[in-house]
């Protein structure tokens, strides 16, 4: 059973601003809970939040530095 | 449960003051825009809401005023954490450092105390010119009476604060604007990452940590130095060059014997300061190997910083000066030549 | 020192010049920071205040000056130089770290220095009070008329130097102007979060010396303060604290969310206010008013072209000009 791990569309305002992953709080294949804060999103300067919607094993598909935008999977939790 | 997190420097300290501030009504926190913007580098964050106005006071411009205040409230029994974001700004409350939070313990005989953690931002490298890139550690460590810590990785930062707050001295915690990880100076440098449990513990001060170890040189550096000191490694090792990079990350004290026995091994030293060259830690370093024993030395010192001038704005000419990777790897190589 | 109407046009033509620097200055700040925000990239490298909604100030008190007068600013200083005459094509460039920018790349948008006009201005929070009370006081030395000025926040009154220099100022009766610019925030601590008074122009009476307080951001009114106050110092008879209420549209630096600003606490544009008053006041009209904006726009673009064309120092040049030779 995998949850996509997404980019909410509410995470910031502006449709037309991207983001980027500038840190993932645990390393690909670690364990996370339900509602732990697993990584930052960088918009312009504003740090935003992501957080786990699942608990079981983080795998990583997107690393820092990679443009996002609302709507994408950026890791998966199995 | 939950794996370790791999934290940033910002998010680690915040979990030590986080933790000694739930437990302990003598620590409070004083800065500009620390009640809203939980401090320049994050190290309060959310703090305002879940401490309330009276213990994350949010000051007026006036750093003399309320860091002189923090002083008093410490040695009226308090522990006061106070946010002074760019250490450029010391100018403008020297004489607090200078004469009163550092000096007031000998001066009294020990009679009264004066805890208090000084936490504040160094840096530069990013363009924000002449008064906004100093690092001046040199210039708070040479303050008798005045403890001076600047861990460079997340690990070291949770654990150096818990040690700052418990210690019941002037401690002024620094760290290095580039180093602590908040998204907009970039993205976090991965050197300065660690897995960080979630429980307190304290990493002592006075000790020096070696980063990598090494054979043939020493690269000794604090803060961002540090890094650039790892990105030179990297680039050395694959002329065949074994660097060792040491982290002094303790100021005052210092561990001179640390230092001592990477340099006693291979021979070579480099330090590397992104303060201004002269009258600072680099010449320090070097001194306390020398005065031990010069014949360790296979070559001489050399010291790779920051020129003895005003930091320029300009792109290529900032980068130019700074202490980064590329001049720290010819250095290197020179020294091996 | 009359309020005709030639000196209003030029107002509101020195306030639109300056909201065109600003302007063109925050659409290339962001260029080559994204997506992935990095501070020193892009032609606009570190950090920038702009003056959006304080042009009044600048258009105001500098109407009232004359050319030996000497200006201190801070770090938002770039409605002063506009109206001060500061060199637009040289201040473009400094901004951008060419080599000929006023400062060769040296400074940056926080350190303007243009003696041509005695303007500078610098980083620390109430740096520049206390040597614009020495340009006044030099200016009594060598016999000259020439006043000082020095441009801060709201903030900055709380600093220490504030205290030393404006007791200065009233003991020696020096001919400064100190102008507060009210924009209500310093950073996010709102005025009545950081200072114990109401109006800063009220402490001037704890100094000895004359303060005024103007609160519509209006650059007649602040003429007619700053002819005053002028006066008053050429006069001999000391300074005043210029308390003008403004506005800050753009942040405090570039990237700033304001999101601690409630609602009811937002700020008018002044420029679409005086320009409809002017041309309610028949000073200009519609079309000459659109002429006005429109050449501003052109006259930054051509400083904006200057600045991108020139070169950037050489890195040696680092080492240049630690010392006077």
């Amino acid at each position: 059973m995998s949850t996509p791990v997404i980019v909410p569309a509410d995470l910031w305002d502006e449709d037309d601003k991207t983001g980027s992953i500038v840190l993932w709080l645990y390393a690909d294949g670690a364990t996370v809970k339900e509602g732990d804060l697993i990584a930052e999103v960088l918009v312009e300067k504003v740090t935003l939040e992501l957080e786990a919607p699942a608990t079981g094993t983080l795998r990583i598909q997107v690393e820092p530095e990679v443009v996002v935008n609302k709507g994408d999977t950026v890791a998966i939790i199995e | 449960m939950s794996s370790n997190r791999i934290l940033t420097m910002s998010r680690a300290g915040r979990e030590a003051l986080d933790w000694e501030m739930e437990r302990r009504d003598d620590i409070f926190c004083m800065g500009e825009d620390i009640y809203k913007f939980g401090g320049i580098f994050g190290t309060m964050d959310g703090f305002g809401a879940k401490y309330g106005p009276e213990r994350v006071i949010s000051t007026p411009i006036s750093e003399t005023g309320f860091i002189g205040m923090a002083a008093g409230a410490a040695m009226a029994g308090m522990h006061p954490v106070i946010d002074l974001a760019y250490i450029d700004f010391i100018g403008v409350c020297y004489n607090v450092l200078l004469n009163t939070a550092s000096k007031t313990h000998y001066m009294s005989g020990g009679a009264v105390k004066v805890p208090m953690t000084l936490l504040i931002g160094t840096g530069g490298g990013y363009n924000n010119a002449a008064q906004h890139s100093q690092c001046l550690h040199a210039t708070v460590a040479h303050i008798p009476g005045a403890k001076v810590v600047y861990p460079s990785n997340a690990y070291d930062a949770k654990g150096m604060l818990h040690t700052a707050l418990r210690d019941e001295n002037f401690v002024i915690f620094l760290t290095h604007k580039g180093t602590a990880g908040v998204g907009w100076m970039g993205t976090p440098i991965k050197t300065t990452l660690s897995e960080v449990p979630d429980t307190p513990y304290e990493v002592p001060f006075g000790k020096v940590k070696v980063y990598r170890e090494g054979t043939d040189v020493t690269i000794v550096g604090l803060g961002m130095s540090v890094h650039e000191s790892l990105k030179a490694a990297d680039e050395l090792a694959k002329d065949g060059i074994s660097a060792e990079v040491v982290d002094l990350r303790s100021l005052v004290p210092l561990d001179r014997d640390g230092i001592m026995e990477s340099v006693s091994k291979t021979g070579r030293l480099i330090v590397t300061d992104e303060d201004y060259l002269s009258y600072g830690v680099s010449g320090e370093i070097i001194a306390s190997v020398v005065e031990r024993d010069p014949t360790v030395f296979k070559k001489p010192p050399v010291r790779v910083t920051t020129p003895d001038i005003p930091i320029p704005f300009a792109r290529p000419m900032e980068q130019a000066i700074l202490p980064l990777a590329q001049r720290i790897a010819d250095a290197a190589r020179k020294l091996m030549a | 020192m009359t309020l005709t109407p030639e000196l209003r046009r030029s107002f509101f033509e020195k306030m639109a010049l300056s909201r065109a620097f600003d302007d063109a200055m925050i659409a290339l700040y962001w260029e080559g920071k994204l997506p992935i925000f990095a501070f020193g990239a892009g032609p606009l490298p570190g950090e920038l205040h702009c003056s959006n909604g304080a042009e009044p100030v600048g258009a105001g008190v500098c109407g009232a000056l004359s050319a030996d007068d000497m200006i201190t600013a801070d770090h938002r200083p770039h409605h002063i130089a506009v109206c001060r005459g500061v060199d637009l094509d040289r201040m473009s460039a400094e901004l951008l770290g060419k080599k000929t920018g006023l400062s060769q790349g040296k400074g940056g948008h926080m350190h303007i220095y243009d003696p041509a006009v005695n303007f500078a201005s610098s980083g620390i929070i109430a740096e520049g009070m206390a040597p614009a009370a020495g340009m006044a006081l030099a200016r009594r030395l060598q016999k000259r008329p020439g006043i000082a000025v020095t441009f801060m926040g709201e903030g900055a009154a709380n600093q220490g130097a504030f205290h030393e220099v404006m007791n200065m100022v009233g003991l020696w009766k020096l001919p400064v102007i100190t102008v507060v610019q009210d924009n209500e925030w310093g950073v996010s601590t709102s005025k009545s979060e950081s200072t114990a008074v109401d109006r800063n122009s009220d402490r001037a009476a704890g100094y000895g010396m004359a303060g005024e307080y103007v609160d519509s951001n209006d650059p007649d009114d602040i003429y007619e303060a700053s002819v005053r106050a002028v006066k008053r110092a050429r006069d001999g008879l000391g300074g005043t604290i210029l308390e003008l209420k403004t506005a800050r549209l753009a942040g405090h630096f570039m990237g700033d969310q304001q999101g601690y600003i409630p609602e009811q606490m937002k700020q008018a544009d002044p420029i679409p206010v005086y320009r409809a008053k002017l041309i309610r006041d028949g000073v200009i009209t519609e079309a000459e008013a659109d002429a006005i904006q429109a050449a501003a726009t052109e006259r930054m673009a051509k400083a904006m072209q200057f600045a991108k064309d020139s070169p950037y120092p050489d890195a040696s040049e680092a080492f240049d000009h630690v010392f006077a030779a």
